[in-house]
């Protein structure tokens, strides 16, 4: 800011307009940067659509995600992922039952039934679950809960859909909690005086009130806990067996993201192989939306009751 | 009888959910604290199969350098698109698109970058395996979060003190980083270091783009480096050594913790005077 010039109108004049560049600069700068980051990621979505489009010059989309048999080097190429597409939302959608019931309990103690100090006390030690690398967890799958099962249940091999299941709801649960505790926290604050000045008790507000009206945002959590455990990784193609069956509960599978890192640095660049690992990609991409989508509708067709 | 089970299901639930953090964080501090030594974080890793005798000195190095860039990377577009986004464009359109596409790549999983990265950056522009490469994909995948993150942190700043400070006859550019940043910093640290715990822990997006099975001390950041996850996952997976996966692993969980903890440590050191000031207005 100009200040204490005391050397007259002029000097005043050219000292605001060398601001007025600066400000101009500052401005072509920002949004010279912010083009090229929305283009790089405009490319990103055109690269992986285009690679993964070339698969379907080779097989057709119906073979590709409903055939099985996955044979992508051999002369006859065969390329079907349905047993991993169907094994994607075995596992994910096993580790929501799990994890659900167990979030949704958890919020409701964090929420409503303890007092501030105890909840900044659990919340971080939860938060800090979020922050655990899934190669970590991966690691801990294997130790524990794959061991488990070979020891204490004798499986002949404890790597299995259950297992990753198991571990995927763990990892989820986190983002579960902390989604439905932050809805509750909104609609208690909201009604919490209301309710008590009309004498009801604690429990009957929260199996009439808080949980009718954090439907929504369990939603949001169901929604982000399927997309978090579909894209998983390493933690899950850790203790699933990685082997291209239909699923069982007992039985080994392999999910869509294990069959891309296993395969990835043995695929040639541009052949049938490499195409069909991008094709893959996409379809657990558009997966992902059309659960978006199913659950943006859902969402849209629950009453008026909001939470805000 | 409703009333019992609910408070039955919470506190059942919540008790679980504590006994299996203390259950991984007990299993790992304990098998992973007789694997530690003043040894394993200097040196390098050693023996037959790789990685049974030695420290992880260099995957350590590795790491740090892969967040860095990683970091540095997303801070640069993040910031410079949440600003214009929250203080300069007006285009409702425009706006939309460019959170519509940041939603579209916050949810491509990390594998399936992971390859675009290999793909794109390792084989078509020949940049080769390298920390560059890993840092660019990690610094992509962290992006989106750092964004909506900064965005948030923006939107919260009070308008009335712009439009105080632009009636004052102030310039934007000086509003922004004496008004505007100085309210906002603390968050924004809060938020890129949690996204630099995310790139230090992933190991799908770096798993053929810069991280490898072992190397030196990268000299450049056009040479690959080794990683602590990738390393940590060859262990397991090969079978090489139960004890140094255990050590490994509990490095991995105190960097990030350390990494959490700056902004923690930052808050205590002191806070800034702007800050401090409308604090104090506002109690």
């Amino acid at each position: 800011m100009p200040e204490g010039s005391t050397s007259g109108f002029l000097r005043r004049r050219e000292k605001v307009n060398i601001y007025k560049i600066i400000d101009k600069l500052f401005l072509y700068l920002i949004r010279f940067v912010s083009m090229i980051s929305v283009l790089l990621l405009v490319f990103i979505v055109i690269f992986i659509l285009k690679e993964s489009l070339l698969t379907f010059e080779e097989v057709s989309f119906y073979d590709f995600v409903f055939k099985k048999g996955w044979r992508p080097i051999s002369e006859n190429p065969e390329l079907g992922i349905l047993p991993m597409i169907l094994s994607t939302l075995y596992v994910s959608i096993l580790a929501l039952g799990i994890a659900l019931p167990l979030g949704v309990g958890s919020s409701i103690f964090l929420s409503c039934m303890v007092n501030e100090k105890n909840r900044n006390f659990i919340k971080p030690i939860i938060d800090l679950m979020a922050g655990i690398p899934s190669v970590v967890y991966g690691f801990m799958g294997l130790l524990l809960i794959v061991k488990f099962f070979e020891r204490k249940l004798s499986f002949s091999s404890g790597e299995s859909i259950l297992a990753a299941s198991i571990l995927l709801a763990i990892m989820i649960l986190p983002y579960i909690i902390s989604t439905c505790d932050e809805s509750m926290i909104k609609i208690l604050k909201k009604y919490e005086s209301t309710s008590k000045a009309l004498g009801v008790s604690k429990y009957h507000m929260i199996r009439y009130l808080i949980l009718p009206t954090a439907k929504k945002g369990i939603l949001a959590s169901v929604v982000l806990g399927l997309s978090r455990g579909m894209g998983e990784t390493m933690a899950v193609m850790m203790v699933i067996g990685n082997s291209p069956l239909y699923p069982k509960l007992f039985g080994k599978g392999q999910t869509i993201p294990g069959l891309i890192a296993l395969e990835m640095g043995g695929a040639s660049v541009n052949s049938i192989h490499y195409h069909a690992l991008f094709a893959s990609g996409l379809i657990l991409m558009m997966m992902l939306m059309i659960i978006n989508v199913l659950f943006y509708f859902i969402r849209k067709m629950m009453g008026t009751v909001s939470e805000e | 009888m409703k009333h019992l089970s609910i408070k039955l299901w919470s506190i059942i639930s919540i008790s679980l959910v504590m006994i299996i953090i203390s259950c991984i964080f007990g299993f790992l501090f304990i098998h992973g604290y007789e694997g530690i030594s003043y040894e394993f974080f200097i040196k390098e890793p050693n023996g037959m199969p790789l990685g049974s005798e030695g420290g992880v000195y260099n995957a350590i190095i590795g790491s740090i350098c892969f967040t860095g860039i990683a970091t540095i990377f997303s801070f640069v577009f993040a910031l410079s698109i949440a600003t214009y986004l929250v203080f300069y464009e007006k285009n409702e359109k425009i706006k939309s698109f460019i959170r519509f596409i940041i939603g579209i790549i916050a949810g491509v999983p990390s594998i399936v970058l992971g390859l675009f990265g290999y793909s794109f950056l390792v084989v078509y522009l020949k940049i080769g395996i390298s920390i560059l490469t890993g840092g660019i994909v990690l610094g992509i995948m962290i992006f989106p979060f750092m964004e909506i993150r900064f965005e948030k942190t923006l939107l919260e700043v009070d308008i009335n003190l712009i439009y105080a400070s632009l009636s004052m006859g102030v310039n934007r550019t000086y509003t922004f980083f004496k008004i505007i940043l100085p309210i906002c910093y603390k968050d924004m640290i809060r938020a890129t270091c949690l996204s630099a715990s995310f790139a230090m822990g992933a190991t799908a997006p770096i798993l053929l783009t810069g991280a490898v099975y072992y190397a030196d001390i990268p000299n450049s950041i056009f040479s690959p480096a080794m990683a602590l996850p990738l390393h940590l996952y060859l262990l397991i997976s090969e079978g090489i050594s139960l004890k140094n996966a255990y050590a490994t692993a509990l490095v991995l969980i105190v960097l990030l913790l350390l990494i959490n903890s700056i902004p923690t440590v930052l808050d205590m050191i002191g806070g800034n005077k702007i800050v401090r000031f409308i604090k104090r207005r506002k109690s």
